[in-house]
């Protein structure tokens, strides 16, 4: 009788998640316009895919991406929760202030970014040019493009990851670090085989969400640069957009969207590993 | 408390048959989903379209639902759930025959005959909107591309409208020498502003009557004309005419950098007179609008004609008479002249003979212009904007493939050989709009 409880959770799975889920794969194999009658294609989506360099590109950027946001982010975001658990006072201010970038909408970030930062007539940046400093808008070049968006997405995300390891730390008995300190050790050290083993489970979570998230990125992207210039920070969600919205083909982007699942699933298998692990101990 | 319960009830009842009793009496319901606009406009709308539409036809009650700027994304989706608006309002020819094949737009023949189109509306456009011999689409407007130029700023360096390519570029380096932008121009806000400069030199460097064969399928794109258009617009950009700031202007800040005299020109499109008194007045400076310069054997100036959107009438719709009877109202003569006296530039509706219509925006040349255009279009002697005659995917490969040229990361030839092969893949498809003889 019990199992009646998930009746309701798994209707909404399956409407929401399964079944868009399984026509996604299915328009994979099929032409279509997003108008007329899907005609059955096979593997062609997939095979164009091979062969167009923009998909590349674009899977090399969701890579890069995720190499960004696996180190850099969870790096401040550690340094800074291990200083707010030494320095106790004022971390509530601190928490809230890293923090606020969260809870403002990913379109108004962007925009604030673009036109107050980065804008070579609005911004800082302008600013910057008139004074006399060589900057460039890195939005406006190939070789920064990707990484001016991340920069908007770093201020926005490490914050968040701050917050997450802060609450992790004060789970850590504080017995164990004050027999630490008593015993002299470093700093580096208490953060090296105290504080980072005890809360190693949340870091191995945020890392591998991290992975699933990297190659969902489309909001900052789509904003600040639409994959441009020149598809230099086109990923595979932008393309996947481009593909269905634009190119008016339905069948591509659902390939791509099986692309971006792969990566989502490999990430999650960890994950579930990682957790029937942790269970068992 | 019962009573207090019966006061209540009977006043919610009361209340309900005051609101019930109106929306009764009023007409039919027709139903339209527009794009964004800001309050501003949305006013223009509803006292130039809904209301005096509404006053000429009790029996229909027209209702407008602004969707914002992924409008076409939700329309098509509707449209396949067969639900959506009476009143299709559709992102371009492109989007026409797609729809009309898949069925879910009304055949206009019949409106055509009832309320004089075509003898209203210019051929062109009747001929745009077909599909299987049959009319489904209207344009709401149209639009071309030419040069805004800073006539204060001309006037100051002695400088004149350029007329040919020569001396369009001529006047470029003099500007480049004088540190002011040749061109102002940006697309961080709308990235398909590309397309507009491609259009500008497939017209009046390739010409007309070739990008009218390449679309026919007759000439591929690789062609000399096509090459030696886009690598005259790959040496504007690397000459910087430009200016430094392309990918990071938005197309309303590069006009006010015109209007200050930051910047000389503006190859662009019509739909920028709607700036003009937001920006020329306060600098105490003059806007001067030309055809864009052709190249030697080339009869111009060419102008290349667009259409940014279109209206059609549902197949589900259970109000088609109305639906029509709106758009119908919406290309009278009147419309016209109340609409672009208040918001021009958006509301250039086709109509064959603009010598009745009484606009009054504060701006002549806007008005001469759309008459010159009008000509142009009635005489067959137009051009061809990308984002009107080319199908979707070619035209959004041409967005970002003509950024690889300007970058460095593709050659004039290995652009258009990736164009030339996605068009005919697409023309396989039966992707390739309506394109009327010339």
């Amino acid at each position: 009788m019990y199992r009646l409880y998930l009746v309701p959770t798994l209707l909404i799975n399956v409407v929401i998640i399964f079944i868009p889920a399984v026509l996604t794969i299915a328009l994979a194999f099929f032409r279509w316009d997003g108008i007329t009658t899907p005609v059955f294609i096979g593997l062609q989506n997939f095979q164009a895919l091979w062969s167009d360099r923009v998909f590349w590109t674009a899977l090399t950027n969701n890579l890069i991406w995720t190499g960004i946001f696996l180190t850099i982010p969870i790096f401040m975001g550690l340094l800074a929760a291990t200083l707010l658990l030494i320095a106790r006072r004022g971390s509530m201010f601190f928490q809230v202030i890293y923090f606020l970038p969260m809870i403002i909408a990913t379109a108004i970030l962007a925009r604030v970014w673009q036109g107050m930062i980065y804008s070579p007539v609005s911004g800082v940046n302008g600013m910057l040019q008139r004074m006399g400093f060589p900057t460039i808008d890195p939005l406006s070049q190939p070789s920064t493009a990707l990484l001016g968006i991340a920069t908007v997405d770093l201020w926005h995300w490490w914050g968040f990851l701050c917050v997450i390891f802060f609450a992790a730390l004060r789970q850590v008995p504080q017995e164990q670090i004050e027999f630490a300190r008593l015993e002299g050790v470093s700093f580096w050290k208490i953060l090296r085989y105290v504080l980072i083993p005890a809360i190693w489970p949340t870091i191995t979570l945020m890392m591998i969400m991290t992975v699933i998230w990297s190659f969902l990125v489309f909001d900052f992207v789509y904003i600040l640069t639409q994959g441009g210039p020149a598809f230099s920070s086109e990923v595979l969600s932008t393309l996947a957009y481009r593909s269905a919205f634009y190119d008016l083909a339905v069948g591509k982007a659902a390939a791509v969207a099986v692309v971006i699942s792969l990566f989502g699933l490999v990430a999650t298998a960890f994950y579930i590993r990682a957790q029937a692990k942790e269970f068992h101990q | 408390m019962k009573r207090r319960t019966f006061i209540a009830g009977s006043l919610g009842l009361l209340a309900s048959t005051a609101l019930i009793g109106p929306a009764l009496a009023e007409g039919k319901r027709i139903t339209w989903w527009y794009e964004s606009a800001d309050p501003k406009q949305q006013g223009y709308i509803k006292s130039g379209i809904i209301e005096p539409f509404n006053t000429a036809n009790p029996d229909f009650n027209l209702t407008i639902d602004y969707r914002g700027t992924e409008l076409d994304k939700q329309m098509r989706v509707a449209l396949l759930s067969g639900n959506g608006p009476d009143i299709v309002y559709t992102a371009g020819p492109t989007y026409v025959a797609p729809m009309a094949r898949a069925g879910q737009l009304l055949a206009l023949d019949d409106y055509v005959t009832r309320f004089g189109w075509t003898d209203r509306i210019l051929p062109v456009f009747i001929e745009m909107g077909k599909y299987d011999g049959k009319l489904y689409a209207l344009p709401k407007t149209y639009e071309t591309l030419g040069l805004f130029y800073n006539k204060t700023l001309f006037e100051k360096h002695g400088w004149k409208a350029p007329t040919t390519i020569a001396e369009i570029e001529t006047l470029a380096d003099a500007m480049l020498a004088e540190k002011i932008v040749p061109f102002a121009s940006g697309n961080a806000n709308w990235r398909p502003a590309n397309e507009h400069y491609v259009s500008i030199v497939l017209n009046s460097i390739a010409g007309p009557e070739n990008v009218y064969k390449a679309l026919k399928g007759e000439l591929p794109w690789t062609a000399e004309p096509f090459v030696k258009a886009i690598d005259t617009l790959n040496s504007w950009w690397q000459k910087g005419y430009f200016g430094p700031n392309y990918f990071s202007l938005s197309d309303e800040q590069a006009f006010a950098q015109m209007a200050t005299g930051q910047a000389g020109m503006m190859p662009t499109g019509t739909w920028q007179f709607q700036r003009v008194n937001t920006y020329f007045p306060p600098n105490n400076a003059e806007v001067g609008f030309v055809g864009f310069p052709s190249a030697e054997g080339i009869n111009g100036p060419v102008y290349p004609l667009g259409v940014g959107s279109t209206f059609s009438v549902a197949a589900t719709s259970k109000n088609a008479d109305g639906a029509a009877a709106a758009i119908d109202y919406i290309f009278s003569e009147k419309t016209y002249g109340v609409m672009n006296s208040a918001w021009p530039g958006e509301w250039n509706t086709p109509l064959a003979d603009l010598s009745k219509v009484q606009v009054d925006n504060g701006l002549p040349l806007y008005g001469e212009t759309m008459k010159t255009l009008a000509e142009a279009v009635g005489d067959n002697q137009y051009g061809y904007t990308t984002w009107t005659f080319l199908p979707p995917a070619t035209d959004s490969y041409l967005v970002s493939g003509i950024e690889e040229v300007w970058l460095g990361r593709s050659t004039t030839a290995q652009f258009l050989e990736q164009l030339n092969a996605t068009f005919l893949q697409e023309k396989a498809d039966g992707k390739v709009p309506a394109i009327p003889a010339r």
